[in-house]
Parts: structure tokens; C-alpha cells; sequence
């Protein structure tokens, strides 16, 4: 019984923080989250920009974090594959017969004119060895208590030196990102418009990412259908398919 | 045989307007061959020069990995300590400076554009103390200023400010990638443009202080090139095993590759090599049409004198001096005409080299190959100017066989018949 009082009263004089969860832990929680061991998607991209809005709807397969495939279904871009594997991204392009791969500077534009560059599909997702994390607060987002995180490279080799992400505390879904050059200017922005379920799976079903760099332009990804950890064939993501 | 030279002299004096005319017509045939070959190798000429002053340097020094990804522009395939590598070659007595070179994303704002935009640019940071001496831009800027170190501004062509709208005082913005990967944005005033005579640097340059780079893609003193400048007449290839064996001795953490121009520019070279098949049967064709010319009238003007001929053999004149007479005053023709052809086209040459000829209006929209902006001007060659003077003579001098042996064929009655 003594035993027992001295544990309670360590526990009542331990700091708050001891509790906490870390910063680290909150990324790397809400990354695992956000990659499938291998999934099927049909979704719809919303661009807008100062010519109007043009919708693009396309089916994805995905395989850990370093493996995706995306093939565009409207009728202007039908056949359009993007492929990502773990070093390269690949565009084909039906009407030329051609298989270009991204690189340099190249990997900046905007697929298909949207605000999310190919840049945005590399990378691994490890983020949370890549910067240094520090919980800054809270904010409630769509009715969700978020932490605020605040991330700093820790290495030149990520696209975005500096971040800024809203992780919503109950299912560690990034409800809202600001991503920054070396010098602090805003490059992009993410927000997650609308929350849903697919299949069991909690995840944001529509999300607007803005190119900062580009007046009035958003593109809005809608999430039609998601079919998590399915069997996928090698075949999806090997460079010979690419152009069948 | 005096009496043949004497009446082929006689002939030439006797008929003046007709060896004027036939004169004339070899003499512009000459001209033209003359002045179209001064203008096409003036043309090569000028674009070697141009290439080697404001795009390659005569020698460039790379990080030995650069070569093969230099498309990719990468600054971590760099020199570091760029400064100090420079300071070394200037040791060794060469003119040196470094550069940096970077792929990036050009933002247009609408306040001072007019409407927002984007578009892919190389930029090229600038040691600006050194960069004039080793390149030709100090006599090119037509507006604003030249760049002083550490300042946030650039340097643009004029071809891509009149494309863009810029002018001096807009600013630009430019994304790029530093050292490493991470993404980097600059807000640069536009302090000068500069009217480039190479028409692909004119169409693309940008330029940037090197420190400015520097500090925002954390470069940490490093550089992508160092470019070496060398007279005109120097042997590259020789000077640049040379400065490959001065950079070995240097204690640098990376291996460095010294490539000439000639090396870098192959692609060109190759293309000029191709180019200058193309241009040979240009000239050569001049020369069928010059040369047709020549025969044709020297066939008129023997063609026309055959009763003249009839006559001479009815008076016992024998065929062989008829033939003498006929094949020499047609080489006095040839010879004022090329004589006259020379005259013209050494003062057509003149006019080609010293003032030129004004294509920058096609040029403006188009690539031609040569890197030549707008004026293309000739250059002096001796060996044309002499070939052209041997083949007019000679040529009207051949073709004036053919009709009198034909003349000489026929009897007498015909030729003194023939119409």
C-alpha cells in the first residue's frame, strides 16, 4: 500500500508534458495515415484558375509510399497516365505516343495546370526524421481540435524547407498545411474542405491546395471512392504498362 | 600569231557595246559569287565569336560530374569555394570568373505586367567585378544599369523584355530549387537590359548577382562554372589540357574538368559542319548560274558572227588561227569581265563587311542556326576573290570552243548564209 502512494504521488509531480505526445509522433502518425500498404481511387480534381474552372476526373492506384499510378478518365485528357515510382515520375501522353520523364525545374508545373505540381507526388513521406517538429498550439478545424505544427528542415533535400500543418488530434488526418520556402515566403497551401468515410476509413474527402505563386487559382481533390489495401499487379507500376 | 592576237584585240575594241554587255553579265556572275560567299563565312565567323563571347567563354571549368547533367542544371554538382578557385587561375595568369547557373520558374505579377504569368528561365549569377572581363557584356546594355554585388535585382535580354514587357524597375519573382532540393523564392528588380548580339542568349538571358544566389540557394561560396578567357588566337584545345593541368595541382575536394569551347559548343560545330555543306552548294549553284551566264552569251556572241567567220575562211584565213582568234577575244572578254566582277565585288564586300545587311527583322522570330542577332556582315577571302577572278576568265575562255568548231564544220556557203 505504501508502495502504491509514493507511484501515485511520482505520477502527480511528473510534468504535463510527459504526457504529451511529441511532435514527431503526431507527423509520423498522421503520415502513416495518409499511405496505404496499396490503394484504389477514382477522384475528380477542380481547377480553377483566372480562365474559369475545368474539372479532370481520374483513377489512382498507390503502393506504399513511393509507388502510384494515375490515369485521367475526362474526356479532354482521357488516357493521360502520370506514373511515380520510387525515383522517377513518367507522363504519357496518348495522342503522342509519348513517354516523357519528369525532372529539373519540370517537376514545379502543375499537373495538368492544377495547383499540385508533380514536385508535390515525390518524396517519401517520412517527414518526421526530415524536420525538426514543434507542437505550437491548438486550433479547431471543420469542428476538430488540431494541433498547430510548426516544421524546419533539417536537411536541403525536401522540397519545403518550412511548414506549417493543422493535425487533428482524434484521427491524425493534416486538416490543413502551410508550405514555405528557405526565406519564409508562403509557396502552397492545403485545407481540407470536407471530412468523410470510405469503407470504415475516415479521410478528407475534399481538399483545396493553392498554388500561392498563382492569382486566383485553387484546385479542389474530391475523393470519389477509395478501396484500401486491395491486391494491385506489379504490372501497374512498371514502365513497360505505362503505355498500354 | 601576232596578226590573231592583234585581231582579237580589234574585235573587242570593234564590237564595244556587245563586250560590255557580255563583260557586265560575267562581271555581276563574279559579284555575286563574292559577295554571297563573304556574307555566309562572315556569318560563321561572327557566330563563333559571338558563341565564344557571351555563351561558353574559350575555356570553362566544370565539377567533373557536370558535363553529362548539365541539362539538369544542378547545383549540387558544384565547385566549391568558386572565389578561391578563381583567385588561383588569376595566379596562374589567366582571366577567370565564376558563375552559377540555375533553372527556375519566372512569376510575372499584373501590377507591373499587365496580367500575372509564369514561364521556365535559366538565370545566371555573376561574379559582377569579373564577369565583364571575361565576357562581352560591358558594351551591351541599352537601359537601366549593370548589377553591383549583393543587390536583389537582374539583368535581362532585350529580346525577353520585349517578349515579357519588362522594362527597368518592374520586378519579377523567381522559384527555384537551392542546394539540396528545397524550394527557394526571390524578389528581383529589373536594373538593366542588355541588347546581347548572340540572339539565343538575347532571347533567354537572365542575370543575377552571384552573392544574392548565393545566400538563397546555399551555395556556401560554391559555383557550377568558372569560365577562363583566352585571345582569340589561341590554340583552346592546347590551353585547355594546359589549365586542366594548372586546376589538378589545386587542393580542391572535388575533381574539376577544364572543356573548350570547341568541346562545348560540338553540337553547334556540327551543325555549322552540316550548314556549310548547305552553303557549298548554295555558292555552287551561284557559281552553275554565273557560269551559264558567261557561256551563254559568249555562244550568242560567237553564234552571231558566223558569217563574219564564213568570210574570213573564203579570204584563206586557216581554221586553226580563225579558232585562235575566236578563243582569245572571248579570254579578253572574260578577262575584263572578271577584272570588272572583282572591282565589283571587292566594293559590294565593302559595303557587306563594314556596314552589312539588316535580317533582324526575320531574325527576331526565328533561328537560323548562326548566332547572329540582326546584322549579318562578310568577311574578306582572299581565295574566293582570286577563284571567282580564274574561273570567269577561264570558263569564257572554254565555252568559246564549242561554237566555232561548230562554226568551223560547216562550208562556207552556210556560213556565209547563216542568219
Amino acid at each position: 500500500m505504501k508502495n502504491k502512494l509514493i507511484i501515485f504521488a511520482l505520477i502527480l509531480l511528473l510534468p504535463a508534458s510527459a504526457f504529451a505526445i511529441s511532435g514527431e509522433e503526431i507527423v509520423r502518425k498522421a503520415d502513416d495515415k495518409a499511405t496505404y500498404d496499396s490503394a484504389e481511387m477514382a477522384g475528380e480534381m477542380r481547377i480553377t484558375d483566372r480562365f474559369g474552372t475545368k474539372t479532370s476526373t481520374f483513377n489512382s492506384w498507390s503502393r506504399g509510399e513511393n509507388e502510384s499510378l494515375i490515369e485521367f478518365t475526362s474526356l479532354a485528357e482521357r488516357g493521360q497516365k502520370v506514373l511515380r515510382t520510387e525515383n522517377e515520375i513518367y507522363l504519357y501522353y496518348p495522342d503522342a505516343e509519348e513517354l516523357i520523364r519528369m525532372q529539373g525545374s519540370a517537376l514545379r508545373q502543375g499537373m495538368l495546370g492544377s495547383d499540385i505540381s508533380y514536385e508535390d507526388m515525390t518524396g517519401g513521406k517520412d517527414r518526421a526524421s526530415q524536420y525538426k517538429i514543434e507542437v505550437t498550439g491548438s486550433e479547431t478545424i471543420l469542428g476538430r481540435d488540431c494541433w498547430v505544427l510548426s516544421l524546419e528542415a533539417r536537411t536541403r533535400s525536401v522540397p519545403y524547407p518550412k511548414e506549417t500543418v493543422w493535425i487533428d488530434k482524434q484521427d491524425y488526418i493534416v486538416m490543413k498545411g502551410e508550405y514555405f520556402t528557405k526565406s519564409g515566403r508562403l509557396l502552397k497551401e492545403m485545407e481540407v474542405l470536407e471530412l468523410g468515410e470510405i469503407d470504415g476509413i475516415t479521410l478528407a474527402l475534399e481538399t483545396k491546395i493553392s498554388d500561392k505563386m498563382k492569382r486566383d487559382s485553387d484546385t479542389i481533390l474530391i475523393v470519389k471512392d477509395l478501396k484500401a489495401n486491395v491486391a494491385l499487379d506489379d504490372a501497374i507500376f512498371s514502365l513497360e504498362e505505362l503505355s498500354w | 600569231m601576232k596578226f590573231v592576237i592583234s585581231l582579237a584585240f580589234k574585235n573587242l575594241t570593234r564590237y564595244k557595246r556587245r563586250t560590255l554587255i557580255t563583260a557586265g553579265a560575267i562581271a555581276f556572275g563574279i559579284m555575286m559569287f563574292i559577295m554571297v560567299d563573304s556574307m555566309l563565312g562572315g556569318a560563321e565567323y561572327e557566330s563563333v565569336r559571338n558563341l565564344k563571347w557571351y555563351e561558353t567563354a574559350s575555356v570553362r571549368i566544370y565539377n567533373e560530374g557536370y558535363w553529362e547533367e548539365r541539362h539538369q542544371t544542378p547545383l549540387d554538382i558544384n565547385i566549391p569555394e568558386g572565389a578561391s578557385v578563381v583567385k588561383k587561375l588569376e595566379e596562374s595568369g589567366y582571366t577567370a570568373s565564376a558563375r552559377t547557373v540555375f533553372s527556375g520558374d519566372m512569376i510575372l505579377n499584373a501590377e507591373d505586367f499587365g496580367e500575372d504569368g509564369n514561364l521556365s528561365v535559366q538565370v545566371t549569377a555573376i561574379d559582377t567585378a569579373k564577369d565583364y572581363d571575361v565576357f562581352h557584356y560591358g558594351d551591351t546594355l541599352v537601359d537601366g544599369r549593370f548589377l553591383e554585388p549583393n543587390e536583389e535585382a537582374v539583368l535581362l535580354g532585350s529580346w525577353l523584355a520585349e517578349d515579357i514587357g519588362a522594362e527597368v524597375g518592374y520586378w519579377i519573382t523567381i522559384i527555384t530549387r537551392g542546394n539540396g532540393g528545397f524550394y527557394e523564392a526571390m524578389d528581383l528588380e529589373i536594373a538593366g537590359i542588355v541588347n546581347c548580339p548572340n540572339p539565343n542568349v538575347n532571347r533567354t538571358l537572365i542575370m543575377m548577382p552571384i552573392e544574392t544566389a548565393d545566400y538563397y540557394l546555399a551555395m556556401e561560396g560554391a559555383a557550377t562554372e568558372i569560365n577562363i578567357k583566352l585571345p582569340d588566337n589561341a590554340d583552346v584545345e592546347a590551353e585547355a589540357a594546359e589549365i586542366q593541368k594548372t586546376i589538378n595541382s589545386f587542393d580542391s575536394s572535388v575533381k574539376l574538368r577544364a572543356l573548350d569551347w570547341k568541346y562545348m559548343a560540338s553540337d553547334y560545330l556540327a551543325m555549322v559542319e552540316a550548314k556549310r555543306g548547305g552553303t557549298g552548294i548554295v555558292l555552287f549553284l551561284i557559281f552553275i548560274i554565273a557560269a551559264v551566264g558567261i557561256s551563254n552569251t559568249m555562244l550568242m556572241a560567237i553564234y552571231e558572227r558566223i558569217r563574219e567567220l564564213g568570210m574570213m575562211r573564203s579570204l584563206g584565213m586557216s581554221d586553226g588561227k580563225i579558232r585562235a582568234s575566236f578563243v582569245i577575244e572571248a579570254a579578253g572578254i572574260g578577262l575584263i569581265g572578271s577584272i570588272l566582277g572583282v572591282i565589283l565585288g571587292i566594293l559590294a564586300n565593302l559595303y557587306v563587311i563594314y556596314i552589312g545587311f539588316d535580317l533582324g527583322f526575320f531574325m527576331r522570330d526565328m533561328d537560323i542556326g548562326f548566332r547572329i542577332q540582326s546584322v549579318m556582315r562578310g568577311i574578306w577571302n582572299i581565295d574566293t576573290i582570286a577563284g571567282a577572278f580564274f574561273a570567269g576568265t577561264l570558263i569564257s575562255t572554254l565555252v568559246a570552243f564549242i561554237p566555232t568548231g561548230r562554226a568551223l564544220k560547216m562550208d562556207i556557203p552556210s556560213c556565209l548564209r547563216h542568219q
